[in-house]
């Protein structure tokens, strides 16, 4: 991460929610920091899989929470296709005829919820792609280049939130003097671990990071959201970069221990003591 | 004559330019033409992300020493190590923002050619022009958004770079020409196999059967 850079900026927004909340930082304080942050009336988040059943994550009022449940019952909307194309999805007006034929049910549905515009960001990294971030406004409103971008920087920093929420689930064996992890909610476990930065630095140092995740697949036999996480778990443990780490990966310098307990088939009364409150 | 390898080569890329095209294909060809036509050892393609951090998008070579190479110019500039000349040809959008750069790398420490100078240029124009958005029908699509995803599908392609390296137990470079080769001999994009490789939606013969 660049000091004074746009993802820099972004994130302490985000942990200044967090701190107004009192809590830790966690993906319902990316809603709050982007409609504090642009011309939008609300946010909403969801967790999309193309294994698994979405859910709606969060979000910031009612009209996002109907447009969330909405877009995951119907199967369409702005968030679906951000989700399915894996891009950004910008819809400045939806009673536009264009996006009424498009959407046929979500558009009308999402105007009596009281949304005009809506703004879909995927939350990926690659193939690892955990959510989508839903913005709306109840007046048709167009975000400009600078405003997207940020948007997108909220979207990566809810797709870091949303993985390392993880990381104290997996069982990874955990040098940690955290307690009181609310295990199951969306809040990183790292911002607790002296030294370590929840963001880390996955902007120029991109090239080991996603070619040791690709490894670690093969190396642990587990899917890549989960390798992913596994190698941000062990830069956490040891307190390293997570660059380092997957540079020692991909040179074979460093072989990361098979996990015994996937978090997929783990039930969620065999979580590690330090989960629970 | 290099003129005429000139000419064809720009025959060859604009020919590539057609709808739906494959971005990261195509790069990667200009790349390796920059190599042919500029007596270059290396050449890659750098795109900007929205903090002005230059990621590697497309390199004639995909040996991780040189991606490094190409990245640690983020912090050093391109004079480096056994490469003793290195030229940045920067790429702008129409709105003339930098968008990237083109870059090449020579062993010799040879200056650039007055006549080879513009054709590079115009080699960084056609790469600049690949990224411009492609207007969809139901989406309006801005240079943002176009940047997006040519980053992530970068992302795609090292990972599945890593896994198939791993199976495979080969390298970077040789993990990256298999899968070029499958895409291009099944007509299909590269991000598209390096997304079905990782998720393991589809069997992909030659790439999935691995020992491992």
């Amino acid at each position: 991460m660049i000091p004074g850079s746009r993802s820099a900026r972004i994130q302490a927004l985000v942990a200044e929610q967090a701190a107004l909340r009192g809590a830790r930082v966690g993906v319902l304080d990316v809603c709050t920091a982007a409609v504090a942050a642009l011309p939008v009336v609300g946010a909403g988040m969801s967790a999309m899989s193309r294994g698994r059943a979405s859910h709606p994550l969060c979000s910031t009022d009612s009209v996002s929470q109907q447009l969330e449940e909405l877009q995951l019952t119907l199967g369409e909307g702005p968030c679906v296709d951000a989700y399915v194309l894996g891009s950004t999805v910008l819809c400045p007006d939806l009673s536009a005829g264009e996006l009424q034929r498009h959407w046929t049910v979500f558009a009308d549905a999402a105007l009596e919820a009281g949304a005009r515009a809506v703004f879909a960001f995927p939350l990926q990294i690659g193939a690892i792609s955990p959510g989508v971030l839903d913005l709306y406004s109840s007046s048709s409103v167009e975000l400009d280049a600078d405003e997207v971008a940020d948007a997108m920087a909220f979207a990566d920093t809810a797709t870091l939130l949303l993985l390392d929420a993880r990381i104290s689930e997996t069982g990874v064996p955990f040098d940690t003097s955290a307690s009181g992890t609310d295990a199951g909610a969306p809040s990183t476990s790292a911002t607790d671990l002296p030294g370590a930065t929840p963001f880390d630095d996955l902007g120029g140092y991109r090239t080991e990071i996603d070619q040791a995740t690709g490894i670690l697949m093969v190396q642990l036999g587990v899917g890549f959201e989960e390798a992913f996480i596994r190698l941000r778990a062990h830069a956490y443990a040891h307190g390293t970069r997570i660059s380092v780490v997957a540079a020692d990966v991909v040179a074979h310098r460093l072989r990361l221990p098979p996990d015994t307990t996937p978090s997929d088939t783990q039930p969620p009364d065999a979580r590690p003591p330090e989960d629970e409150p | 004559m290099k003129e005429q390898l000139m000419a064809r080569t720009f025959v060859e890329l604009t020919d590539s330019l057609v709808a739906d095209f494959d971005l990261m294909d195509f790069l990667h060809l200009l790349t390796a033409r920059c190599v042919d036509l500029l007596d270059a050892n290396a050449a890659g393609v750098l795109l900007a992300d929205r903090d002005g951090v230059l990621h590697v998008m497309a390199a004639s070579d995909e040996r991780l020493r040189l991606l490094e190479l190409f990245r640690l110019q983020n912090h050093e500039g391109p004079c480096l190590d056994c490469f003793h000349s290195g030229i940045a040809v920067s790429a702008h959008d129409l709105r003339d923002e930098v968008v990237g750069a083109l870059n090449l790398f020579h062993t010799a420490p040879a200056p650039i050619s007055p006549t080879a100078a513009p054709f590079a240029q115009a080699l960084a124009d056609v790469a600049t022009i690949s990224l411009l958005p492609q207007r969809t029908t139901k989406r309006s699509t801005l240079l943002n958004e176009q940047l997006q995803t040519a980053l992530n599908s970068r992302v795609l392609i090292e990972q599945a770079k890593g896994k198939l390296a791993e199976r495979h137990h080969t390298d970077m470079e040789r993990a990256f020409t298999t899968l070029r080769a499958y895409a291009r001999s099944h007509n299909r994009r590269l991000p598209d196999v390096a997304r079905a490789f990782i998720d393991e939606t589809e069997r992909l013969p030659g790439l999935s059967s691995g020992n491992s």
